[in-house]
């Protein structure tokens, strides 16, 4: 059963994590491989052709956000970043170079199994469908329909396409930057970004129970906001 | 003649350059007094002691333009009254009225409005009453005398009446100087620091020689000019004077041997510690250079300057010294309370594996997840602390770069309470903020930083029973944010050192922190403009409140 999981490619030069990644993983039922550099794993990730790839930022060598560069220009495989903490422009840099999501260490093994499960998700069923369905939040694309414990949600168009928006990327981090080309296009991210917060507000206080401790629609501080799949 | 004219013609300019600076009357002017003197004088003037301001009464008798014609007059009044009197008396008595009129005019009018009485005085008797009558010839040997006695005695009155003037102008200028350095150095001996003692000295030497002062001081990178007349050039030439006159401690420059096309004069400020600091004053274009008694008197102000300069200086030494030890023991205070502060949860952390992999059998399963829950809120509580630590770096280091953006409160909140995730499970927190709040500019990771930090404080001095409350008032100009709790509250004497860098016994009650996080609340706070602050809850408790600029123009620019 061991080669039968999802392969999964860590990538990080602290040993401790990557011994602590193979066991946590291993155990949940994953193939694990591993690289400690950046070199290394792009290597690897042409020999291994893993499923779903796990890159730390700081690497000596080549830095995780121009691996997460290399990768993309061939494969599509998803990447979830993992940062210590005071790197909020490396973060943004990374995901609009093309990563997936990212966790901050320290992290808990938990996040990282469900960031992984979303990523592995959106990586094989391509399109997600018309309906995304959360906890008691249903969005049905094709109907344009909202729910919140079935009762219809009116939103407006910008916040409709908001969370549209997030919706298309469910599970994983969106940069401010990205929202606002996915939802006001070609207008410039100063000018917009302060309609981006006031549309995220109005979305929560109409989607969440409690809009202080968001559930749906979480913020990444300093880098954008996630639409969570397992609330 | 040709020498009262020349006086004369002199006076006037002296005059003219006197209305042209506009000095107030009555209030002395050493300088412009000695300037005219040195003018009128001529050579036989006594340069070591000829300085000091002429009081105002002999000024005005000096400076009036009427006291050549009021000599000459004089001395017509005598012509007119021999005439008078030539039917009674002898030429040679007669003579005695002209005496007369010179010493006069000697005494009230100086001596050179005296040798122009003596000289015309002269003329008129030999014309008016010395055989032949109405012609300036000379017929007998006697008339020769007289008239001979008439000019010697006039010339040496002159000059006698002169000296007597101008020793009693000297000895006023004297005291008009000892006045100006005494009150010099009474207004530097009331002031400390150095800035102030450069503003006093600029200011008096350029009120007194009325030119464009610059004080030099070296620092590390050179010579820095420390104060600036306006209009003063501080170029390449300039820098290389005045490193000159530090490194020789002569004076230089405009003046002097070295460099006397510049347009400046150059003097160290040299004291024990040797030189201190230097002082140029811009040469003035309608002079060549500077009189040595002008320079005399600079000199001595200068030499006072350097004296409370280098007074400045030391105590300013003195004071950083005192700040590097305060320093030190507050580095070695943070030091101790850091170790502290990271080595508590790792040893809770370290116990709570060592018991699960070691005594495993003994445990059951309630235990276990109380074991494995406190470890992971250590966990995170040593986290958050090295996040401190380098939030306290990029402070101190000033590398802090806010990133203000248009936010919502209500979302900043949210990212500090998922932050305290682990912290926060039993406890209850409550965000109570106005409806209708807009956005603020301000540095979204930041202020979450804040809140965690001054939650987090919270957490650790109220009840696990007592909610915390986080509540927001908009005013006009700012956004005013409070953490509210139901501890132990704060002492009083403690209110405002409470968010300052840890030192020693400031927090030392028990509970553990480093007091790392409230000053790097105030830290955050201030970089973007707002004010921090604690206070007593009225029955149990404590607030903690800071304001954020509504407006960002207030903040520090966004990079």
């Amino acid at each position: 059963m061991d080669n039968n999981g999802p392969r999964i490619l860590v990538v990080d030069d602290e040993q401790a994590i990557r011994r602590f990644l193979r066991a946590s993983l291993t155990a949940h039922g994953y193939s694990v491989y591993d690289a400690c550099t950046g070199e290394e794993a792009l290597q690897a990730a042409s020999s291994v052709r893993p499923d779903l790839i796990i890159l730390d930022l700081g690497l000596p060598g080549i830095g995780g956000v121009e691996v997460a560069r290399c990768l993309r220009e061939w494969t599509q495989t998803p990447i979830i970043v993992l940062s210590v903490r005071e790197q909020e422009p490396d973060k943004i840099a990374v995901l609009d170079a093309g990563a997936d999501d990212y966790l901050t260490k320290p992290f808990g093994l938990g996040e990282l199994l469900a960031r992984m499960r979303a990523a592995l998700r959106r990586a094989t069923k391509q399109g997600n469908g018309p309906v995304f369905a959360a906890g008691d939040l249903k969005v049905d694309l094709a109907q344009r329909e909202v729910l919140i414990r079935n009762r219809r949600v009116q939103l407006t168009p910008t916040e409709y396409d908001l969370l549209k928006a997030l919706v298309g990327h469910a599970g994983r981090v969106l940069t401010h930057r990205q929202l606002v080309r996915e939802v006001w296009g070609g207008m410039s991210y100063e000018d917009v970004v302060h309609m981006l917060r006031v549309n995220v507000s109005n979305l929560r206080r109409k989607l969440e129970p409690d809009p202080t401790r968001p559930r749906y629609i979480v913020t990444e501080p300093g880098v954008g906001y996630r639409l969570q799949t397992e609330p | 003649m040709s020498l009262a004219s020349r006086a004369e013609s002199s006076s006037h300019t002296s005059r003219a350059l006197e209305r042209g600076s506009g000095y107030p009357e009555g209030c002395p002017s050493p300088l412009k007094a000695q300037a005219r003197e040195q003018r009128e004088g001529g050579a036989e003037r006594n340069p070591g002691r000829s300085r000091g301001a002429a009081r105002s009464k002999d000024r005005k008798a000096e400076r009036s333009w009427v006291r050549y014609p009021a000599s000459l007059a004089l001395i017509g009044l005598a012509t007119g009254a021999s005439w008078l009197l030539r039917p009674i008396l002898e030429p040679a008595n007669l003579v005695m009225l002209f005496l007369l009129a010179v010493v006069i005019s000697a005494l009230r009018w100086g001596h050179v409005a005296a040798l122009v009485a003596a000289v015309s005085g002269t003329v008129l008797f030999d014309y008016f009453y010395i055989p032949p009558l109405f012609s300036f010839a000379i017929s007998d040997v006697k008339y020769f005398v007289i008239l001979t006695g008439l000019l010697t005695v006039g010339l040496v009155t002159s000059t006698l009446a002169g000296q007597v003037r101008e020793q009693a102008d000297a000895a006023r200028r004297r005291e008009a100087y000892t006045a100006s350095l005494y009150a010099f150095s009474r207004s530097l001996a009331v002031v400390n620091r150095l800035e102030q003692i450069f503003e006093v000295v600029a200011h008096r030497i350029s009120e007194i020689f009325e030119r464009p002062v610059l004080i030099l001081l070296p620092g590390d990178g050179g010579l820095a000019a420390s104060f600036s007349s306006p209009g003063i050039v501080f170029g390449e030439e300039e820098r290389t004077l005045a490193n000159w006159v530090l490194n020789h401690g002569q004076p230089a420059g405009s003046g002097t041997q070295i460099m006397s096309g510049a347009d400046m004069f150059y003097l160290p400020l040299t004291a024990s510690l040797g030189v201190v600091a230097v002082l140029a004053v811009k040469a003035q274009h309608e002079e060549e250079s500077m009189f040595p008694e002008q320079r005399q008197l600079l000199e001595a102000f200068v030499s006072q300057a350097a004296l409370a300069t280098e007074r400045a200086l030391l105590e300013q030494k003195a004071r950083q010294t005192e700040l590097l030890q305060e320093a030190d023991k507050l580095q070695k205070a943070l030091l101790n309370s850091v170790s502290h502060g990271l080595r508590t949860p790792l040893a809770s952390i370290m116990g709570t594996l060592s018991s699960l992999s070691e005594d495993q059998a003994m445990l059951d399963e309630v235990t276990r997840r109380e074991l494995l829950d406190n470890a992971r809120e250590e966990a995170a509580r040593l986290n958050r602390l090295v996040g401190n630590l380098l939030d306290m770096t990029r402070l101190e280091a000033g590398t802090l770069r806010l990133k203000v953006e248009h936010c919502d409160l209500q979302d900043v909140i949210g990212a500090a309470l998922a932050q305290l995730r682990e912290a926060s499970r039993r406890r209850r927190i409550a965000v109570d903020l106005p409806a209708d709040l807009p956005l603020v500019p301000m540095d979204f990771v930041l202020i979450a930083q804040v809140l965690v930090n001054l939650l987090e404080n919270a957490i650790k001095y109220a009840p696990a029973h007592e909610p915390i409350a986080v509540q927001a008032r908009l005013a006009e100009n700012d956004l005013e944010i409070l953490v509210v709790d139901r501890g132990v509250g704060i002492p009083q004497d403690n209110l405002h050192g409470i968010f300052d860098k840890p030192s020693h016994g400031a927090r030392a009650t028990g509970t553990e922190g480093t007091g790392l996080g409230l000053s790097i609340c105030k830290g955050f706070v201030e970089a973007h403009g707002g004010r921090i602050w604690a206070e007593p809850r009225a029955d149990r408790g404590a607030i903690f409140a800071f304001t954020l600029p509504r407006h960002a123009n207030t903040a520090n620019p966004r990079r």
